[in-house]
């Protein structure tokens, strides 16, 4: 069976992409299906409820907050800052991470030591705290966070494809590709990479997740976006002195957060279930086990 | 006296949807107090099935569909959970296939016979001295210090003791053996063998033994069941099956095996493997018809029955089966090869390698360890050289050195009389490696064409053969392979159709030696009798030479025209083959031999410790 047949089987990959592909679209359509400029304020209606709530507008599906901005306007603006860091993101990281992973396995000795050491002392810093001194040092801006986030973050890449890498480059075709004449890098590219694609892609959608939520954390402090672009985590913040008062300010955004990263975890999980080959071939039943 | 464990028209099945495939059909047998039953067959034969069902632990969406097997009159295919927990580990014990991994090694063997001699109810201040007392049964030089052990830091053979202790200490009433010595060398399987039958006949214990291997099955046990797909094709008197099998599955499977002793023949292969679950709902009658050499049309529409063709001794095989022509009438012998003459094709001279210790940050540094001793050989064109040993000999070290996947650290490796020593490529147009497993040696995610004709893609040899799918049906041609499979992946593949797939790839740039790693110690018999003859038909087509490195004998004895017996990664012994092996001169190829269950099952085996 091919592998995205398997994909489109699996619940949990059909879920997860439905999720993001929702999310994708609200970003890519927001100029069009936006019923407001998400930056216009109607001081004469802050801090509306939803339409459905008593004292709703119909202009409004889901209130204003308290500068009469459009939440549901905002909201869907917002998801294109959201994607936009998750995929940069989650690439750069994938693309430092992968590649110093496969130097690592595959070369071993000193590179692999320098790469593992590496990873250690830099595991050592919490995360956010180094995401932070970084923004710091750097400045604000969204371009940084996407920078923070993959200086952060290729270790979580590099650590879990190394040691896939490992597995593979024990495994007797790499030798064999080796005595038909092939180069190391060359055997690194057609032998290796497509091996550990898999794991690749599966990490990159858990990586998305966690850089939604990071970006978020960063525009909350005020450390992403501009004041004047809207961003989930600016949202939030923003909402926070009016919390008590009218509650939809925040949740809306969380909801938000949540469907994204929700959906990038389903997708991960779904990917790697239904691409690991080990976990394909158990589930064959007719080769009969043990028997 | 009543049989302690008795099967009668077992059947088991697995349901997949609304389908139903026997993958047991009407298994019958009994087996008495100091019996030992044989269960023997290849891969997918279903033998491990029956001692799944003793142990209630088979896998999800099997089961037993029809008969009983009743063990002390209890029925084992029925029987709950409850009342199974308390049979198993006590009057029913099991000895694992693989000892490593059968211990949990986060416990000492003292932790293990503690859990399990307190389940058992014995008194905690006789503990100790029962599981010394069962641990010197089996012949270990220090039972108190084995005992503190942790499984990994013992050795094969000395978990494998320690599990048989495990089995035999509740002096259970019947033991299941599934493949106890598949993993382990031959001279510890001889020994392993030795004390289990020795504890067996002590304790009139009846031993269930399941073995692909049937000269060893031959040497253990009293009775023997054949099995084939699923179905008793042979159940008889061990030394009637081994000596002079009915069926004609048994009848091949036997002429498969290569003897080792008697004129060296080509092996006598069965087209084909045996079917698998996924072919039976298409097998109503015999399932060994397609393959077989006397097939009836009357065989292949229902079962035949079970006929008693010597007392005890049933065959389930119609008439005609058993008075056809023998399977192994095409057994040519082998002829001698020319003497080598000319230039050496591979020389080595001072071949050695040595893995430098570790020099750990923190801790003391680790001794280094040679693996191969300086070592020469010259292998002339056409020659096939076969190197024995056991595990840990250095074996297969040698090989990765001759093909440059590991750099030596003294000598020369001299290709055709050039120099290679250094360098990887300059061989690889004249030598090339088939590696051992190739579910590890095919990139799954290539098709058989791009597998067989990989070379192509590679610098040294790209403009070889302008048409690569044209190169790759010759190869398959070459190797026995239908066309069909061109476009397959190696997942679709059979063992032994992998394995070709395998030696197809490195003939691709059509080199003059072969360097084979272990490539049929994976596969069963009649598989690999299969593989041993098209590595003598490539010779006799095409003057290849081979470096056949086994830690099988009677595999060597039969391909090889000379040999190398490696010990500790020295070269303790070599010469022609027939020499080598008719009249051995170092102790250590002696023992080699001797560990070895003969064909002629009159000839005591195993043989008394030396």
């Amino acid at each position: 069976m091919s592998a995205l047949r398997r994909c489109l089987r699996s619940p949990r990959v059909v879920a997860g992409a439905l999720l993001v592909l929702a999310v994708a679209l609200a970003a890519v359509l927001a100029p069009w299906i936006a019923p407001h400029d998400p930056q216009e304020q109607d001081l004469l209606n802050t801090l509306l409820p939803p339409a459905w709530a008593a004292g709703g507008e119909a202009a409004y599906p889901l209130g204003t907050d308290q500068l009469g901005r459009c939440i549901l306007s905002r909201l869907l603006f917002g998801a294109r800052i959201a994607l936009y860091v998750a995929v940069l993101a989650a690439t750069g990281a994938m693309l430092l991470g992968t590649t110093l992973a496969l130097l690592a396995g595959t070369l071993g000795g000193r590179t692999d030591m320098l790469v593992c050491r590496a990873i250690d002392v830099w595991m050592a810093f919490p995360p956010v705290i180094l995401a932070l001194i970084l923004l710091v040092g750097l400045g604000a801006g969204v371009h940084k966070v996407i920078l923070a986030i993959i200086v952060v973050d290729w270790t979580r890449f590099c650590r879990i494809i190394r040691s896939e890498v490992l597995v593979v480059v024990r495994r007797d075709y790499v030798p064999a590709a080796r005595l038909l004449g092939f180069g190391r890098m060359r055997v690194l590219w057609r032998e290796v990479l497509p091996a550990v694609l898999p794991l690749v892609i599966t990490v990159m959608a858990l990586e998305m997740g966690i850089a939604v939520v990071v970006e978020a954390i960063m525009s909350f402090v005020g450390l992403s976006v501009e004041p004047d672009v809207p961003a989930w985590g600016v949202m939030i913040a923003d909402a926070r002195q009016s919390m008590f008062l009218m509650p939809w300010g925040v949740v809306f955004p969380v909801l938000g957060i949540f469907v994204a990263v929700l959906g990038f975890n389903l997708l991960g999980d779904g990917l790697r279930r239904a691409l690991d080959n080990r976990l394909v071939l158990s589930r064959e039943v007719v080769r009969a086990p043990g028997a | 006296m009543p049989p302690v464990l008795e099967a009668d028209g077992l059947a088991v099945s697995l349901r997949a949807g609304r389908r139903r495939f026997d993958v047991l059909r009407d298994i019958s047998f009994s087996l008495a107090a100091g019996e030992v039953l044989g269960l023997v067959g290849e891969s997918g034969a279903g033998k491990s099935m029956l001692g799944r069902v003793v142990a209630g632990n088979l896998p999800e969406g099997f089961a037993v569909s029809a008969g009983t097997l009743r063990f002390d009159g209890q029925d084992l295919a029925r029987l709950g959970a409850a009342a199974r927990r308390a049979l198993l580990g006590d009057r029913i014990a099991f000895i694992p296939q693989e000892p490593l991994t059968a211990l949990n090694p986060l416990r000492t063997v003292a932790q293990h016979f503690a859990e399990h001699l307190a389940r058992l109810g014995v008194p905690k201040q006789e503990r100790e001295a029962r599981m010394l007392a069962a641990l010197a049964d089996m012949r270990l030089p220090d039972p108190r210090e084995i005992a503190r052990r942790y499984p990994f830091q013992l050795s094969g053979g000395q978990c494998q003791r320690v599990l048989i202790a495990l089995a035999f200490v509740s002096n259970p009433a019947l033991v299941v053996a599934d493949e106890p010595t598949t993993a382990l060398d031959v001279s510890t399987q001889a020994r392993i063998v030795e004390l289990i039958r020795g504890m067996q006949a002590t304790h009139r214990t009846a031993l269930l033994f399941i073995t692909h291997d049937l000269r060893l099955a031959g040497h253990v046990c009293d009775r023997i069941m054949v099995l084939h797909a699923g179905d008793a094709v042979e159940h008889g008197p061990a030394a009637a099956v081994l000596g002079a099998p009915r069926h004609p599955y048994a009848r091949s499977l036997r002429a498969a095996l290569p003897p080792l002793d008697g004129p060296r023949l080509r092996l006598a292969a069965l087209p084909d493997q045996m079917p698998g679950i996924g072919a039976f709902g298409s097998l109503p009658g015999c399932r060994f018809a397609p393959r077989c050499p006397v097939r009836d049309p009357a065989c292949a529409a229902a079962p035949p029955a079970l006929a008693e063709v010597a007392p005890r001794h049933f065959v389930r095989a119609a008439g005609a089966c058993l008075a056809g022509p023998d399977v192994a009438a095409g057994c040519a012998p082998l002829a001698d090869p020319p003497p080598a003459a000319g230039a050496p094709l591979l020389s080595l001279r001072g071949l050695a390698k040595t893995y430098p210790g570790r020099r750990p940050l923190f801790g003391a540094p680790t001794p280094g360890v040679a693996a191969v001793l300086p070592l020469d050989l010259d292998l002339h064109p056409g020659e096939f050289v076969g190197v024995v040993g056991e595990s840990g000999s250095g074996k297969s070290t040698l090989a990765r050195l001759v093909m440059g996947l590991e750099t030596p650290s003294a000598g020369r490796i001299l290709l055709d009389g050039r120099d290679v020593t250094g360098d990887l490529r300059a061989r690889l147009g004249t030598a090339q490696m088939v590696f051992q497993d190739p579910q590890s040696a095919l990139n799954p995610r290539r098709s058989v064409l791009s597998l067989v004709t990989q070379a192509l893609e590679s610098p040294l040899f790209r403009g070889a053969a302008p048409d690569r799918a044209a190169r790759a049906r010759e190869l398959l041609r070459e190797t026995g392979l239908p066309e069909e499979v061109l476009t397959r992946y190696p997942p679709q593949l059979s063992g032994g159709q992998k394995q070709r797939v395998n030696i197809a790839r490195a003939l691709c740039v059509t080199p003059r030696l072969l360097v084979a790693d272990e490539i049929v110690s994976g596969l069963d018999v009649s598989v690999q009798a299969q593989i041993l003859n098209l590595l003598l038909d490539l010779r006799a087509r095409s003057g290849i030479a081979l470096l056949f490195i086994s830690h099988d004998l009677a595999v060597v004895r039969t391909l090889c025209d000379r040999v190398l017996v490696m010990h500790r990664g020295a070269v303790v012994e070599q010469g022609a083959t027939a020499e080598v092996f008719g009249a051995p001169r170092h102790p250590y190829t002696r023992a080699l031999l001797a560990a070895v269950p003969p064909e002629d099952a009159a000839r005591a085996w195993p043989p008394p410790a030396a």
